[in-house]
């Protein structure tokens, strides 16, 4: 099992998740240290974010089953123009993830300073620890 | 199978048209002075007027209204009886609000469309009213950012909608090794196409080096490769083909239509290509399929782009162009008016301007005007067949419409 990496955030998330009865796993354990998701028991799909039937056969038969730790960044954006809520952020880059070992792809916040010459490098995942809880993140493996 | 006379499903249906149009310039009127503040429904009763007289048809004649849902950000709710109300219409169709994120518009127009191809009425008034500038744009996208995102796993991280075009943006220029300038160019190529437009809201000259050295708005895309903010009223008269023969005036034939949802919300959670708007190519092609043209016979597109990066990859998905050459050929004049390929004459959500919900209303305004010839200095010469597309996402569905002119 592997323990993300931790990083220290500033203040609470600019714009908290919800957790449900459903979801409390996937928060749980990221606040544990570990991504994970739900795959499907009866046809194998894998699924990101975490849903609650199998969006290829509509199985309710779902297992949580832990991500990889590492992937590489498909594209990213700085955000300049940005919400109220992130005002304290900006600019902050987000960028598009495809996990190691086939997938899944996900959207994250993307730490350190990504430049276009950085698609398709390596990154880690990262939980972000903010005052009222987690959000997870990404970081070049060469900005380490 | 003639769009004529009968769809793809096998249904019967019959032909219908555009015979009036009318939209207000974009722009800026919800922003206005204190004291003098231009309402919603000012701007709609107005342009239904103008699109009713070019029509020379009368409120009696109209069975049906359908509103693109105006949004957040208009102060007036239920817009649609409350428009229908200020009209004065006794309505035996329907009258309703429809939305679909950016292709709202388009779903106004749709929905009037099977309306009058079903038979349920010979008149459908499709009408919308975009207001936003009221609001600051900071305040906006705490709204926004809901829109285009799962709210709980995306939207957490500040992913407001035009991020979502600027990744794409940022990973076709880093596959096809293209400098920024190339895909820049089709801000160029759209300014050059306002500037002859009397609807557009940016109509100043604009050069390569200024969209260059914009400040940045969502990396790589700098001010002059998004839209701004814009207000805007558009309406469509929609009539059965037999109306519109009638009336002896000239009018736009509805070919066909073709829709396609991907069962996706952004992006898809398989690692993969994202910049294959295939949603794009397969709703074009039942269209084509359906009207029976191929893509060859089309005239001049109308295709919904908010950021450069989504014409370029517009373009390319109704293959217009090869993968990676859609910003290319926008840069050698392919997609000017006057080139071989006229896509977004009016100018495109860049600067004839993106009022969001009637965007594909005013793109409809632009067909349908190049189809009458009466586009002036913008004019697609010997303009026979338009193609318009919406879609709503990052091209997770797509609508178009093919339709031709009977002058």
């Amino acid at each position: 099992m592997t323990r993300l990496a931790q990083v220290r955030m500033p203040g609470a998330r600019p714009f908290a998740p919800r957790v449900s009865a459903f979801t409390r796993p996937f928060w749980d354990a990221l606040a544990d240290g570990r991504l994970v998701s739900t795959r499907c028991d009866d046809c194998g799909t894998m699924s990101f974010p975490p849903r609650n039937l199998c969006r290829a056969c509509w199985s309710r038969q779902i297992a949580w089953v832990e991500l990889a730790s590492s992937g590489r960044l498909y594209s990213f954006t700085r955000v300049h123009v940005v919400p109220r809520a992130f005002a304290a952020d900006a600019p902050y880059a987000i960028g598009v993830v495809d996990l190691d070992d086939g997938g899944p792809r996900l959207m994250c916040r993307i730490l350190g300073e990504p430049a276009a010459s950085d698609l398709d490098s390596p990154v880690r995942m990262l939980v972000l620890h903010y005052d009222d809880g987690p959000l997870f993140g990404a970081r070049l493996l060469e900005s380490e | 199978m003639q769009g004529s006379s009968g769809g793809s499903s096998g249904a019967i249906r019959r032909s219908a048209a555009i015979l009036g149009y009318a939209a207000v310039p974009v722009g800026v009127y919800q922003r206005a002075a204190s004291g003098q503040e231009i309402l919603e429904h000012e701007l709609a009763t107005g342009v239904v007027l103008d699109a009713m007289a070019m029509a020379g048809l009368e409120k009696r004649d109209v069975d049906g209204v359908v509103v693109a849902h105006p949004g957040d950000h208009t102060r007036q709710c239920y817009f649609h009886t409350f428009l229908t109300s200020h009209l004065g219409i006794r309505a035996s169709s329907s009258v309703i609000q429809v939305l679909g994120n950016g292709m709202t518009g388009g779903h106004a127009f749709d929905v009037a469309l099977q309306q009058v191809e079903s038979g349920l009425a010979d008149c459908v008034l499709s009408v919308g009213v975009h207001f936003e500038t009221g609001m600051p744009t900071a305040e906006h996208l705490d709204y926004s950012i809901r829109l285009t995102g799962d709210v709980d796993f995306q939207t957490v991280f500040g992913a407001v909608p035009i991020a979502w075009y600027a990744m794409d943006a940022q990973r076709y220029l880093h596959e096809h090794r293209m400098p920024r300038a190339t895909l820049a160019s089709i801000a160029i190529k759209n300014r050059e196409h306002a500037r002859r437009n009397p609807l557009a809201q940016y109509r100043g000259p604009l050069t390569l080096d200024e969209v260059l050295q914009a400040r940045p708005i969502v990396e790589p895309l700098g001010l002059f490769e998004v839209p701004g903010r814009a207000d805007g009223a558009a309406a469509l008269v929609v009539v059965s083909e037999d109306l519109a023969r009638e009336s002896g005036r000239d009018y736009v034939r509805v070919r066909s239509r073709g829709f396609e949802h991907e069962g996706l919300h952004q992006i898809s959670d398989r690692p993969g290509d994202a910049l294959d708007y295939a949603t794009l190519r397969v709703a074009a092609s039942r269209a084509l399929a359906d009207a029976g043209v191929s893509l060859n016979d089309i005239d001049t597109f109308q295709v919904y782009a908010p950021c450069t990066i989504v014409e370029a990859l517009g373009t390319e998905a109704l293959g217009l162009f090869p993968r990676g050459h859609g910003a290319p050929a926008a840069q050698a004049g392919d997609t000017r008016y006057d080139g071989r390929r006229p896509v977004n004459t009016c100018g495109g959500c860049l600067s004839r301007g993106h009022p969001p919900e009637v965007t594909p209303l005013y793109d409809l305004v632009e067909a349908v005007t190049q189809l009458l010839g009466r586009a002036q200095t913008r004019q697609v010469q010997g303009a026979r067949l338009a193609l318009t597309a919406c879609e709503l996402g990052k091209y997770n569905a797509a609508l178009v419409h093919v339709l031709e002119a009977c002058r």
